[in-house]
């Protein structure tokens, strides 16, 4: 049906767009067949499958504290807080999501750590030795201090539910460089709120979508849908290929070579391979006992473990959230709950960074962590702390970003980012052109009109770049 | 026309008496004009006025060029609609209203933003300038605020929307049905569609296909109208109809099927974003499927277009509807809701409800009129001629419904259950507060349940996702806060939010219609919410843009493309028409014709265009390859469910009965249409979510096909692959239990194809058979299998 590149003023461009995508897609892997012009009210602004300018970054690893840490407990160490313990002084008085007391001290000492001499808690022990690898952004805010909305935000760029996410702006922006496996890789031990909408491709094609993997059960075959079967990879099942392959071959070349029967002829060889290259990429069990030592036996071990193997592999965007529902929202018992989680993620995520720059893959694989808000530094129900969306915590790590360095303030009492304040839309900005984006230039005709992941928003950080 | 669209200029309140003050005193001091009773007076007043422009004029004009004219300019007034580097556009103010009071610093936004006060408005955003300077703007605002006049004259404020002209294009136009061109030398054209497509192919030096075969064509028209594949009888006493009319009497025996309904209201239910799950936070019903049934029955009964959409918008409103038929609310009634945190302060919580309103306005404007209007909730729509005010006057609409739920019942009785459910309710919560079941209180309350819901008629009549006329109200609730308050039979207007912005109201806009295509008598709804005079102005006002709409909606799904090639999208970024005559002359017709869409699909397929060959020809492809002329047919991938749908038909598995509660694709013995599986907005079925069943929490105008090795992974190794191949493999044991291999492998191919085995292919089966280990009914169970997977099972010719 679309066998040539030809144009003609006649025709629409949506369907000159789908060409080229298709013809992209014929590369093989997860490429789909495009025919937007044919179907659909999705005319493809002349973006996508190109970066912009150099990358610095082919490749981002997520990790996702979903609940939203507290960033005085762990990077931004505020001495007042505890002159003012159980007061409430101006600073403090904004609105959060449930009324919240006085002001609670986070009990725990920081040192100045690595060359950089960046503060970090002894709550994170490990990470403190990599901390010159690691630029802290101190000053993050978000627009809404509810999980869902605050979460769709961090990875959609936007509280509507129907907006596109982050990793399927990149697989847009981007492509995939294997053939073999999803291009944009979600993995949680059970399911964040919100569930797939976070990784939803809404109105890009959905090969863009992520490929959520909950990796509770870490074989590969749970992983995958459909991934195995009795049969696979069997000689029958090799049989059975190559008979599906012949007749369709066959049936193909009655019809001219239509190329929608070839991407599926394509897709299907590459579904077998999968069957061994997933298989073997999901498979943890074949790291050495020491790497997985070094990462340990948590489910986000695993998860960082799995997302250094799918790296390995050039998967664009891997996604680790750190479980289910909403682990780091703790309005009860803070001090209890943030003790074990913060011995789980320190040793996991310096284990990553060690055995990525070990592999040599840190200075092209991005790094990023962090809630998708922080928490108060005043107190609820006694010993809890509730949502704090003006100003928290993240960091960043490889992929052309400074090591050894924080960025941006929050206010005396650490609850508001007062300085060099980074909004999510300029966290976003700043990722993607870290991947080689330009986040004004990653456009999208729909609807009648061009989506961005930033709106109309977004700078790049460039004080952080390296 | 009605003339409520507003000035740009047009003050609020709050601003006239600052601007007032500033042009008194600027006509003071630029005409010196004595302005008091009392020379001595005036005087003074020259005086302070002179200050205080000589302060401005030293001191703040030069902050104003060098920190803040490079964005806020009066040749670009992108930035806050502000112009700094004009006198006029300094005194106007921008986007979040005037920039200083006279004589009140404190009340000054100006003076705010620089002073770095608000966390979300601090400028210069380089970094917060000097406090020297600072201090310099505050004394001028002290001293009056007088403006010297500098820069331009006039600011360019947002074009006006010029509607008459906006009304030219093509799409606004009223239909203009031509007669059918003539072609000399046509003697393919069966129906006015094919003679329009023929002068199109003639122009280019294109000539139409053939007719393609009997047994292509059964195979085409029976997925296309009931999505699932012909039975070999059925093709065999096709193929050897010799009557004149066989075609005819075969789309006509399609159209009276059941199962028609069901296949097309699966694409209606696309459009409207159908789901079987609605949020916990509302009082669910669980009975979103009579919403579904209601649509598929609709749809069979060849309900007109007409009175299809204004069930959908108005069923509660239209005084003769049927109590059944009020599940036509669904359209609206299972709309997507989010989350409204009460605790959290209500600026934010009307920014939730805002998203609700414009999903709606955003879903209606889409499905039944393509476009797109709730691009206009911030600005002016940028491309189309769609106000603000044509936003907020729909918005009103649907703010002034509400979701509810609703007895099938007529309203009297309707509301004697509602009140017996209440009251059933009240007890059950006494009831449960209760710890003893078996006291005298408990039994007397249990006895009191069960009398009620004995006694009263209908109790347990079927309860819809409908909605109700009521408005809703976003109000403080104490210092932090909020609460909503629903007021029945109380239909509110909005105000226009600034930039999208509903802590910035502007002047109220009444609900009506859009204006671009009102009739020139148009006026504001009166009849409650305007629901049903939406619907009305729709299919009236608006007919040849409605008409045109579900016209090429139908055809892009007969034809694989539309005519329009977005089809929610008739807006100046939408595609053209291929061909804008036969579609104005189809939409007249089908207007002709009662709004029938079985008679839409009758014209339609009846033309020598769709029978077409779809068979490639190089000489056609290199002319137009994308066939948007309609030199062939277009082969066509099918959706998952008619794919699905037709695995169970053939393997003998299929559940064919009608309508009723969704369950679970995801269980392997679920053999009903797929059409019945449940849909939800929260998390979507694996086999779903990887043939791009689109997410039903917004209007999808048409899905998007792609092609991914995930969904060859289902091929390989799913359980319903499987099962289906072992389900045809008894089949065929039982209906040829002595045939050779050679004959069933026949019969398989006329089952799945509709037609018999080439010779190569019988070959490569046996083949495939005999080279297999121990278990040749595992050989016969893989080879079915393979046929399953293959693309001409997918693809229809």
């Amino acid at each position: 049906m679309k066998t040539s590149c030809d144009s003609s003023p006649l025709f629409d461009s949506a369907s000159l767009i789908s060409r080229r995508r298709m013809v992209n897609s014929l590369g093989g892997g997860f490429g789909a067949l495009g025919l937007a012009g044919l179907l659909g009210d999705t005319a493809q602004a002349d973006a996508g499958r190109a970066a912009h300018f150099q990358p610095r970054a082919k490749r981002i690893i997520h990790l996702f504290m979903n609940g939203g840490p507290f960033q005085g407990d762990l990077f931004d160490p505020k001495p007042l807080t505890a002159k003012y313990a159980g007061q409430r002084p101006d600073a403090v008085n904004l609105r959060t999501e449930r009324p919240t007391a006085g002001l609670l001290p986070s009990p725990y000492k920081f040192t100045n750590s690595g060359e950089s001499g960046v503060p970090v808690s002894e709550l994170l022990p490990r990470f403190a030795q990599v901390i010159d690898d690691v630029c802290v952004l101190r000053s993050v805010y978000t627009d809404n201090p509810n999980h869902g909305p605050a979460l769709l935000l961090m990875n959609n760029g936007t509280i509507i539910p129907t907006r596109p996410s982050m990793g399927s702006w990149l697989s847009y922006g981007l492509g995939t460089e294997n053939q073999d496996l999803p291009g944009y890789v979600v993995l949680c031990p059970g399911r964040p709120v919100r569930f797939s909408i976070l990784w939803t491709s809404a109105f890009l094609p959905g090969e863009h979508q992520g490929t959520y993997i909950n990796h509770s059960q870490i074989a590969p075959d749970k992983l995958i849908p459909y991934l195995h079967s009795d049969q696979s990879a069997s000689d029958l099942q090799v049989r059975q290929l190559e008979l599906m392959r012949r007749l369709d071959r066959a049936h193909q070349e009655q019809r001219g070579g239509d190329p929608q029967l070839e991407a599926r002829i394509r897709a299907m060889e590459t579904a077998f391979r999968m069957q061994s290259s997933a298989t073997e990429a999901f498979d943890i069990s074949a790291e050495p006992e020491s790497v997985r030592e070094a990462y340990g036996n948590t489910h986000f071990s695993n998860g960082c473990l799995l997302a250094r193997r799918l790296a390995e592999r050039d998967v664009r965007f891997i996604q680790v959230y750190y479980g289910n529902g909403q682990p780091w929202d703790t309005h009860n018992d803070h001090s209890k709950q943030v003790v074990p989680l913060c011995e789980d993620v320190d040793r996991a995520m310096s284990a990553l960074l060690v055995d990525l720059k070990q592999r040599g893959l840190l200075d092209d694989t991005l790094v990023v962590w962090g809630g998708e808000f922080g928490r108060t530094p005043t107190s609820e129900n006694g010993d809890g702390r509730d949502h704090n969306h003006y100003g928290f915590s993240m960091w960043m790590a490889g992929g052309g970003v400074k090591g050894g360095m924080t960025y941006g303030e929050t206010d005396d009492f650490g609850f508001r980012a007062v300085q060099d304040r980074v909004h999510i839309h300029d966290l976003h900005a700043t990722i993607l052109h870290l991947m080689g984006l330009d986040h004004e230039r990653l456009t999208y005709r729909y609807a009648g009109r061009d989506f961005r992941l930033t709106d109309v928003e977004g700078r790049v950080i460039k004080e952080i770049l390296a | 026309m009605i003339a409520v669209r507003s000035h740009p200029q047009t003050t609020t309140q709050g601003r006239r008496p600052r601007r007032a003050l500033s042009l008194f005193v600027g006509l003071i001091t630029s005409l010196g004009i004595t302005a008091g009773d009392s020379p001595v007076v005036a005087d003074d007043a020259a005086q302070a006025a002179g200050e205080s422009a000589e302060l401005f004029e030293r001191h703040v004009r030069p902050l104003l060029i060098d920190h803040c004219a490079e964005c806020h300019s009066a040749e670009d007034l992108q930035e806050g609609e502000l112009a700094l580097d004009a006198s006029a556009g300094l005194k106007e103010g921008g986007s979040r209203g005037p920039l200083f009071v006279a004589g009140k610093p404190d009340e000054s936004l100006l003076l705010r933003v620089l002073r770095y006060e608000d966390e979300d408005l601090q400028m210069p955003p380089s970094g917060k300038l000097d406090d020297a300077p600072i201090a310099r703007v505050e004394e001028w605002i002290r001293s009056g605020a007088v403006v010297p006049e500098y820069g331009a004259g006039t600011i360019r404020k947002e074009d006006e929307i010029d509607f008459a002209a906006a009304r030219e294009f093509w799409s606004f136009q009223p239909l203009d049905p031509q007669p059918a061109p003539i072609v000399e030398g046509d003697d393919w054209s069966r129906e006015p569609i094919d003679r329009f497509v023929f002068q199109r192919l003639a122009e280019e030096q294109l000539t139409p296909s053939p007719e393609a075969s009997r047994p292509t064509l059964i195979r085409r028209a029976t997925f296309d109208l009931i999505g699932l594949p012909p039975t070999p009888d059925e093709i065999e006493r096709f193929v050897s109809d010799e009557s004149p009319d066989a075609y005819e009497r075969l789309i006509d025996r399609l159209l009276a099927s059941p199962h028609y309904g069901e296949r097309w209201a699966r694409h209606w239910l696309d459009v409207a974003r159908y789901t079987d799950q609605t949020p916990e936070w509302l009082s669910s019903t669980d009975r979103a499927w009579l919403y579904r049934d209601w649509v598929a029955r609709a749809l069979n009964e060849d309900l007109p277009y007409d009175r299809f959409v204004t069930l959908q918008l108005a069923a509660d409103m239209t005084g003769d509807a049927q109590p059944e038929d009020l599940a036509a609310l669904g359209f609206l009634g299972l709309s997507p809701t989010y989350w409204k945190e009460l605790k959290l302060a209500p600026d934010v919580i009307m920014t939730v409800v805002a998203e609700e309103w414009d999903e709606r306005v955003d879903a209606v404007s889409r499905s039944f009129l393509g476009l797109t209007v709730s691009c206009a909730r911030c600005h002016d729509h940028k491309f189309d001629p769609v106000s603000m005010e044509d936003y907020y006057a729909l918005a009103g609409v649907f703010a002034s419904t509400q979701l509810t739920d609703q007895p099938l019942l007529p309203s009297a009785e309707a509301d004697v259950v509602r009140t017996a459910r209440k009251q059933v309710a009240d007890l059950e919560a006494q009831l449960a507060k209760i710890e003893d079941k078996e006291s005298e209180a408990a039994k007397t309350i249990t006895a009191q349940i069960e009398s009620i819901q004995r006694e009263t008629p209908h109790y347990d009549a079927p309860w819809v996702h409908a909605v109700e006329e009521a408005s809703l109200y976003v109000l403080p609730d104490g210092t932090d806060a909020t609460r909503l308050e629903t007021r029945p039979n109380e239909p509110r207007d909005l105000p226009l939010f600034r930039r999208g912005n509903p802590s910035n109201p502007g002047e109220v806009v009444p609900r009506r219609f859009l204006e671009v295509l009102a009739a020139s008598d148009a006026h504001a709804f009166k009849e409650g919410s305007g629901r049903l005079e939406l619907a009305e102005s729709i299919l009236s006002d608006a007919q040849p843009l409605a008409a045109r709409v579900i016209v090429n909606r139908v055809w892009r799904h007969h034809f694989g493309r539309g005519i329009v090639s977005t089809p929610s999208n008739f807006g100046t970024q939408g595609s053209r028409p291929t061909h804008p005559e036969l579609l104005d002359d189809l939409a007249a017709r089908f207007v002709a014709a009662g709004w029938s869409l079985k008679w839409l699909h009758r014209e339609i397929m009846l033309s020598a265009a769709y029978r077409q060959s779809s068979a490639h020809r190089s000489d056609a492809g290199d002319i137009d390859p994308d066939n948007h002329l309609l030199w062939r047919m277009n082969r066509r991938r099918l959706e998952i469910e008619p794919w699905r749908d037709a695995m169970l038909a053939t393997a003998g598995n299929l559940d064919e009965r009608l309508g009723g509660p969704s369950s679970s694709l995801a269980d392997a013995a679920n053999v009903r249409r797929t059409l019945y599986g449940t849909i939800g907005r929260q998390e979507m079925d694996d086999m779903l979510r990887l043939y791009d069943f689109p997410q039903p929490d917004a209007h999808s105008p048409g899905r998007e096909p792609t092609t991914t090795p995930l969904q060859q992974l289902f091929v390989l190794n799913s359980d319903f692959l499987y099962r289906q191949s072992e389900t045809l493999l008894s089949r065929l044991e039982t209906d040829f239990p002595d045939a050779s291999d050679e004959e069933k492998i026949n019969a398989c191919y006329r089952l799945l194809f509709g037609r018999p085995a080439g010779q190569e292919e019988t070959q490569l089966a046996l083949k495939f058979l005999a080279a297999g280990g121990a278990d040749p009914r595992e050989q016969w169970r893989a080879y079915v299998h393979s046929l399953y997977g293959l693309n001409e099972f997918l693809f229809v010719d």
